[in-house]
């Protein structure tokens, strides 16, 4: 980096570093720094975006994104990922010795793992060489080549630069122990021996035999390694590329000579230790013939015990090839039946091959005609009888999962008639009592069957572990089985939501597991089609039952006894079906609609669709009207009805006129606004809105009341009592209490028109005066104490005296017809708010209403209608 | 039959044909109060205002991605509601003309819209075989209760103060009893297609598949009536009650308008009655008023308005 940074401090003093000035070199001791113009200083500091990535072998690897991305190419092999770029043309003339037309060698496209492996095959053989003694392959190799093809000079050179090599272990061994190269191994032995192994006669005299050689014991002659040529060829064994056809047959005569040989049959099977007795030569080259060879085999008998051998192993194949000796020159005589020799190399076998046995078809006889129904018989007994049915009869039909499974240890134990093992237990009811069993059975029901306990007797009969069944919903399940329907599957239980598997006792066990699994599956399989999906299909609504078509083979009649409950249970169930289909279809197709094909069942509106309909909810079985027209119908209704039995029964646990009303539990639009018993206190309370007819009873016709009411003073005895009482407590007490005017005792006469003014008055009063009872139910009787003016109006008409009802209300309607209404709209938006309205309206009206002190004035007037009405409507307006 | 005894003759001269619609009509409905004005919906799905007296068409209203089915006015005539292909239910301001609310949760095309009384349930019949009951009331869009009864596409509704009818290609007709809370299902045997019931809402008008229209008592199911002689086989062809439910009117799949006498189920004159469209008759609606007008709408595109000749 500083040379970078000296550059350019030269170049701003306007110095040319590239000159020769500049580039003086003054060094004469050490090594002189880089000329300035082309220094490499490699660690130079570059900046970041100046940096280059290379690999080892010094190609780019990070390229722009422009050229090429992350190593460009195929890592850089080629000129792009899709293949080669063309090469452009480069003059020779202008660079005729760069690089670039230097050819490219093989490393240069070879990756890293291409690279390491190329170096591991260049050690490995750089080891084999150190390992390997003279006479390996490489050495011998040396040995033939070398002598002609290099000069001594070179080869003194290489011996004198080539590091000697390394020798092996054992190499190292057999030196301490006296061996040397060219040796054999073994101990010594005589000349006379040494002359043999040479292949000489020790006993022919020769003239150059030293005498003094005899004396000496040698080493033995050296085994040389066997060379096994390296077949890289795709010849097939014992062909002979040289030979023409006749020839490679072994037909031509010359050839057939030369097989006459000892050649060695078996070249390829000789092992670097076999000592072939130098017939270790190409086995296939048989122009180069070797005399040696056959020498040693003929001398064979003569000098045996004589012979040396190396190893036992080698005598072990000596012996091999002494009994192979005799037949050898049979090979060249057998020949196949057609008269062809064998391949080199094999041997005609002895032995013919093997045939395969051949059954001849048995006699068919004539009159026999298949009849698979004595085959279905024959099984059906075998499964009745247990201990048969325990093994499957060959015969017997098996799914193939049987037959791939096989029959158990316990089947084919039972098959053999052994005595069951005792097998472990099991399930916990074999511990369980009899009795105990039975209670459980009892108590669960059909739920679960308890497996077969100990007293089964077909113990190797074990039933199949039912498939777990994934848990389905019931109506799901219900949809399953339409495709699969187990005849052992009852509808009941289906409706459970659980599967309980009841095996009947006519089916077998097979069956049953079969049936099990086939639902299962189904289960498993079957979704109810959902969402979107579900939308596209709707289910039709006429069923067309199409012949019924049983799969699988036809089986004439022999299933019935086996599967006649099943079967029986199956059809029964698109029969009724059917049945009950038909009846509807069947009168609608003969017009005759009505009963016949009208179903009624309950359906639960929402109760927001109730209140937005202006319906009463009707779980509550009683429709009541807010809406307008409904409610005004309703009212009449409820003032007629209610008159005639409230007042007259007027029970002694009522609260007011219109409890004692409630007697007569029957409930009808009328009772409803009023609670009229203890019973009913409970619908009451759950009731949330009271009829509107009641409160316009209440506020409309307050004039009319006060009318009404004299006349009821007149004619009726019930609603006098508590004004008799209230006039005194009006007076005293305004109570804050809404409490009704206690019940109808019944007492007419007491009561004058005086005092029966005061009959609302008492509201406030009441508390003190009212039975306990009915401040126990505060609701109800809130509610009753509406229904107390009501009543009033009641038996104002009951007496017939007064204006009749309606009469009265259209009348005030037409006085307040702006009021009420108003009132209306309000309790319609309040949902629940009735308990609040009657409640609270009350304190205030007892405030605001002088009546303590008015009623005994106005007991006078009452008669006077007058007087009546502005009271009453005061009230109503503070209601309001 | 003379003229001053028995029903009033139908209206059969034609007034007006309102015939921009592209495609079949398949709704034609008339507005509430005196009913002066004519909203149809079709297959190009658009639905359209008419003035059947002047036979101008006054507005169009297009948001319907598929063809409109139906479409129920309320009864201030302020807004309506339409349904059809796109299976949601689309309320309309009349006047803006924009849809104020779009109801989405059927999973088939939507065949009838009906509006309560005031307005504050819209319930709509579906393809999917479910009756949905929406609040308008209410911000929320989920329906307030989905009836699930039909086992087949819900073809026809009628919805009155305290009942809900519904008439299903399954066969049945559903009258939801909402002060009783129980379901009466009657079984006519064949598709439904419409199911009008008159006025008093004693008697219920059914027309079915099988080319019949039948008047059943609503308290028994019985049948009262049967009227036959059109030929309704595939279409929905909605069959009403004539004037002062005197007679019974039905358009038929060759075009014919047909007319019954209510109580003796015989065909009035002429019989057979001409060919006045020349495709399938979808609606047909009387005036609810006026004696003398009636339309109809039919597959050939056409809404026809119909007088008396005077």
């Amino acid at each position: 980096m500083s040379t970078a940074r000296l550059k350019r401090k030269l170049g701003d003093l306007g110095i040319d570093t590239s000159s020769r000035k500049a580039n003086e070199n003054f060094c004469l001791i050490g090594t002189p720094l880089p000329p300035l113009e082309k220094s490499k200083d490699t660690g130079e500091f570059v900046p970041l975006w100046k940096q280059e990535v290379r690999d080892e072998k010094g190609r780019r690897r990070l390229h722009g994104a422009f050229t090429g991305g992350f190593s460009a190419g195929y890592f850089n092999t080629v000129g792009s990922k899709e293949g080669w770029t063309p090469s452009t043309f480069i003059s020779s003339r202008s660079d005729r010795a760069t690089n670039k037309n230097r050819p490219s060698r093989p490393e240069d496209f070879m990756d890293e793992e291409d690279l390491t492996g190329m170096h591991d095959d260049q050690k490995l053989i750089d080891e084999h060489e150190q390992m390997d003694l003279l006479g390996t392959q490489d050495e011998m190799r040396k040995r033939a080549e070398g002598a002609d093809k290099k000069d001594a000079i070179t080869l003194a050179l290489e011996r004198s630069l080539l590091p000697a090599p390394k020798d092996s272990v054992g190499a190292r061994i057999l030196k301490k122990m006296g061996w040397r190269i060219g040796q054999g191994i073994g101990p010594r032995i005589t000349w006379r021996q040494r002359e043999m192994a040479f292949g000489r006669d020790p006993d022919v005299p020769s003239d150059d035999i030293d005498e003094e050689a005899k004396k000496h014991l040698y080493a033995p002659r050296d085994t040389p390694l066997i060379i096994v040529e390296r077949k890289d060829n795709f010849h097939g064994l014992g062909y002979d590329p040289g030979l023409g056809l006749h020839a490679s047959l072994g037909v031509a005569p010359e050839t057939s000579k030369q097989s006459n040989g000892p050649r060695l049959a078996g070249g390829f099977g000789l092992g670097a230790l076999n000592d072939a007795d130098d017939d270790d030569l190409d086995v296939y080259d048989q122009s180069q013939v070797h005399g040696r060879n056959r020498h040693a085999y003929d001398a064979n008998d003569l000098h045996d015990e004589e012979r040396v051998f190396m190893s036992s192993r080698s005598q072990g194949a000596r012996d091999l090839g002494k009994v192979a000796q005799p037949q050898r020159p049979s090979t060249g005589l057998v020949t196949f039946r057609d008269g062809r020799q064998p391949l080199n190399g094999f041997v005609i076998s002895e032995k013919p091959v093997a045939e395969d046995l051949c059954f001849p078809i048995p006699d068919v006889p004539k009159d026999w005609t298949p009849n698979p129904k004595r085959v279905w018989e024959r099984e059906k007994a075998n499964s009745k009888d247990k201990e048969n049915a325990a093994i499957l009869p060959p015969s017997q039909t098996q799914s193939h999962a049987q037959w791939k499974t096989g029959i158990s240890a316990n089947q084919r134990g039972a098959a053999l008639g052994e005595t069951p093992l005792p097998s472990a237990p099991r399930s916990i009811f074999e511990y369980i009592s009899k009795k105990d069993q039975e209670r459980i059975k009892n108590t669960t029901g059909s739920r679960f069957a308890p497996p077969s306990t100990s007293d089964d007797p077909s113990p190797g009969l074990s039933l199949p572990t039912p498939p777990r069944i994934t848990h389905t919903e019931p109506h799901v399940a219900q949809a399953a089985l339409h495709g699969t329907l187990p005849t052992s599957v009852h509808t009941q239980t289906l409706a459970q939501a659980q599967f309980h598997p009841h095996r009947k006792p006519e089916q077998t066990p097979e069956e049953f597991a079969k049936e099990i699994s086939d639902y299962a599956k189904s289960a498993a399989l079957f979704r109810p089609v959902s969402g979107a999906m579900a939308g596209r299909f709707t289910s039709a609504a006429v069923l067309d039952l199409g012949p019924k078509i049983v799969e699988g083979l036809h089986t004439p009649a022999a299933q019935p006894e086996e599967g006649a409950d099943s079967m029986d249970v199956a059809e029964e169930k698109p029969k009724e079906e059917v049945k009950e289909e038909a009846p509807k279809v069947h009168a609608a197709r003969l017009g005759m609609y009505g009963v016949m094909t009208r179903e009624v069942c309950t359906w639960q509106p929402a109760r927001l669709l109730c209140k937005r309909f202006g319906v009463k909810d009707p779980d509550l079985e009683v429709p009541v009207d807010t809406s307008g027209p409904s409610a005004q119908a309703a009212a009449p209704e409820f003032t007629s009805t209610a008159s005639a039995d409230e007042f007259a029964g007027a029970s002694a646990g009522a609260t007011q006129v219109d409890s004692g009303g409630s007697g007569s539990s029957k409930r009808d639009v009328a009772n409803i606004g009023l609670g009229e018993d203890d019973g009913q206190g409970d619908d009451v309370l759950t009731y949330e809105r009271p009829g509107m007819d009641i409160f316009k009873a209440i506020f409309a016709s307050d004039d009319e009341e006060s009318d009404e009411e004299k006349d009821r003073m007149d004619n009726d005895d019930e609603v006098d009592e508590p004004p008799a009482v209230s006039v005194p407590a009006g007076p005293s007490q305004p109570g804050p209490d809404v409490k009704p005017p206690p019940p109808a005792n019944g007492i007419v006469e007491d009561v004058d028109l005086a005092t029966f003014k005061p009959t609302f008055i008492p509201r406030g009063s009441k508390p003190k005066d009212g039975e306990k009872e009915k401040k126990e139910k505060r609701n109800k009787k809130q509610k009753s104490s509406k229904g107390g003016t009501l009543v009033s109006f009641d038996v104002d008409e009951d007496g017939g005296e007064s204006l009749s009802l309606t009469a009265a209300r259209q009348t005030h309607r037409d006085r307040d017809s702006e009021r009420p209404r108003k009132k209306k709209r309000k309790d319609r938006d309040r949902d629940g708010g009735e308990d609040m309205w009657v409640e609270k309206p009350p304190p205030d009206i007892v405030k605001a209403l002088p009546i303590t002190d008015v009623s005994p004035d106005e007991g006078g007037q009452v008669s006077g209608q007058e007087s009546g009405p502005p009271r009453a409507r005061k009230r109503a307006i503070d209601f309001m | 039959m003379a003229p001053s005894r028995g029903p009033q003759a139908l209206a059969r001269t034609l007034h007006k044909t309102l015939s921009n619609h592209r495609g079949p009509v398949h709704v034609v409905r008339y507005a509430k109060g005196t009913a002066k004005y004519v909203l149809s919906g079709g297959q190009d799905r658009a639905i359209r205002l008419w003035n059947p007296d002047l036979g101008t068409e006054i507005k169009k209203f297009e948001a319907h991605g598929y063809e409109v089915l139906s479409i129920s006015v309320s009864h201030d005539n302020t807004k309506f509601a339409s349904s059809g292909g796109d299976r949601s239910v689309f309320v309309w301001d009349v006047t803006a003309g924009v849809t104020t609310r779009r109801l989405a949760g059927h999973m088939g095309k939507v065949n009838v819209v009906e509006l309560n009384a005031d307005a504050t349930v819209l319930a709509s019949g579906s393809y999917d075989s479910t009756v949905r009951l929406w609040d308008l009331r209410a911000p929320a869009r989920a329906p307030i209760q989905v009836l699930e009864e039909a086992r087949d596409a819900v073809q026809t509704l009628h919805v009155d103060a305290t009942t809900i009818i519904a008439g299903s290609v399954d066969g049945h007709v559903r009258t939801y009893d909402l002060r009783k809370g129980e379901l009466r299902s009657d079984f006519i045997g064949q598709p439904v297609t419409s199911a009008v019931p008159s006025s008093d809402g004693t008697t219920l008008l059914v027309s079915t598949l099988d080319s019949h229209v039948r008047l059943f008592d609503t308290t028994s199911g019985k049948l009262l009536n049967a009227f036959t002689g059109h030929k309704h086989t595939s279409y929905r062809c909605r069959a009403c009650f004539g004037h002062a439910e005197a007679t019974v009117v039905c358009g038929d799949e060759d075009g014919a308008v047909w007319a019954w006498d209510l109580v003796d189920a015989a065909v009035l004159q002429p019989n057979p009655p001409p060919k006045v469209h020349d495709k399938v008759i979808t609606w047909t609606e009387h005036h609810p008023i006026d004696p003398g007008e009636m339309v109809t709408g039919s597959a050939d595109g056409t809404v026809k308005v119909w007088r008396h000749s005077s």
